[in-house]
């Protein structure tokens, strides 16, 4: 965060905290700010090209999109293969997070996948389709219970 | 659950997902191209939000390129004691999401904080007041989507 410069800072805090839905959005930060339009969307430009920003959208529910069924997976996935089978299975639409993660002693499985279906058989389905086309012989399933907690986290 | 969202809709959620046009008017945008005006994406994506089919509308960030750590935990909460296992990790703003789940380990929570000394501390805290020494910790060391799909 030290690298940011100040008026970017409170940009990225203007944009988290008061992102309103409205016809100009960036017009009505800037003027609280005392920017220019152009400058605040040249700065988010910036900052998503840059990947500090990864995007502006929406969070969608999965369970209110149609699935209804959805599981943790973790995956022992060689390090050799592990940018093909994760970059491979980012691209489905099933897919919603998928990480590489630095496990403990003990724990081989370390590809983290989340996977939403619209039922428990087309989930299995779906884990056994991913299975057989890597070669993955060796993963772990936690089907989904019951959220506890889910929010966003406030960085600024 | 279908009916909640109809085809302009979703043409909308992909639009959003893919890429808000970043110009001055960037509902009129998402309007031209599919043929509607800038009142009716709006009051679309509101009532998106009001059927909780979205649950925000905003900026994502990057976490570690802010300066933060993150990480998957996981714990074993007997079944008699979910609750109140839930309630001493939820307590923190670090913990962004908890989930139950079949399986052994049947609780797991991600944490992001300002550095390791800070994930560590919670860490412990949470092992102190359940008096559970167990939690398995997963650093992120790359990661390839953080997206629901449409």
């Amino acid at each position: 965060m030290e690298y940011l410069d100040e008026t970017t800072k409170k940009i990225l805090k203007a944009l988290q905290n008061d992102f309103k839905l409205e016809r100009k959005p960036f017009k009505r930060i800037a003027n609280e700010l005392g920017l220019s339009e152009e400058d605040v969307i040249s700065t988010i430009s910036r900052c998503t090209d840059e990947g500090i920003i990864r995007r502006i959208g929406v969070a969608i529910k999965p369970q209110k999109a149609g699935f209804t069924s959805n599981a943790l997976t973790a995956w022992k996935v060689p390090q050799e293969i592990i940018h093909e089978v994760g970059s491979e299975l980012a691209e489905m639409k099933e897919v919603s997070h998928c990480y590489d993660r630095e496990c403990p002693k003990g724990w081989d499985y370390n590809l983290f996948v989340m996977i939403h279906s619209q039922s428990k058989e087309e989930l299995d389905e779906i884990i056994k389709n991913i299975s057989s086309r890597f070669d993955l012989k060796e993963y772990k399933v936690f089907n989904t219970v019951r959220e506890l907690k889910k929010t966003s986290m406030k960085y600024f | 659950m279908e009916c909640l969202m109809d085809e302009k809709d979703h043409e909308i959620l992909q639009i959003l997902q893919n890429g808000f046009p970043l110009v001055s008017e960037p509902y009129k945008a998402i309007g031209d191209k599919l043929w509607i005006d800038e009142h009716a994406v709006i009051s679309r994506i509101v009532r998106l939000l009001q059927n909780g089919i979205i649950r925000y509308v905003g900026p994502f960030y990057n976490s570690r390129k802010l300066g933060y750590n993150g990480c998957l935990a996981a714990i074993n909460a007997p079944e008699d004691r979910i609750d109140e296992i839930a309630a001493v990790i939820n307590r923190f703003d670090e913990v962004t999401h908890n989930y139950l789940r079949e399986g052994t380990p049947n609780m797991w929570f991600t944490l992001l904080t300002k550095s390791r000394e800070q994930q560590e501390q919670i860490i412990n805290t949470i092992k102190t007041e359940t008096g559970i020494d167990e939690i398995l910790i997963f650093t992120s060391k790359k990661f390839f989507k953080v997206k629901v799909d449409i």
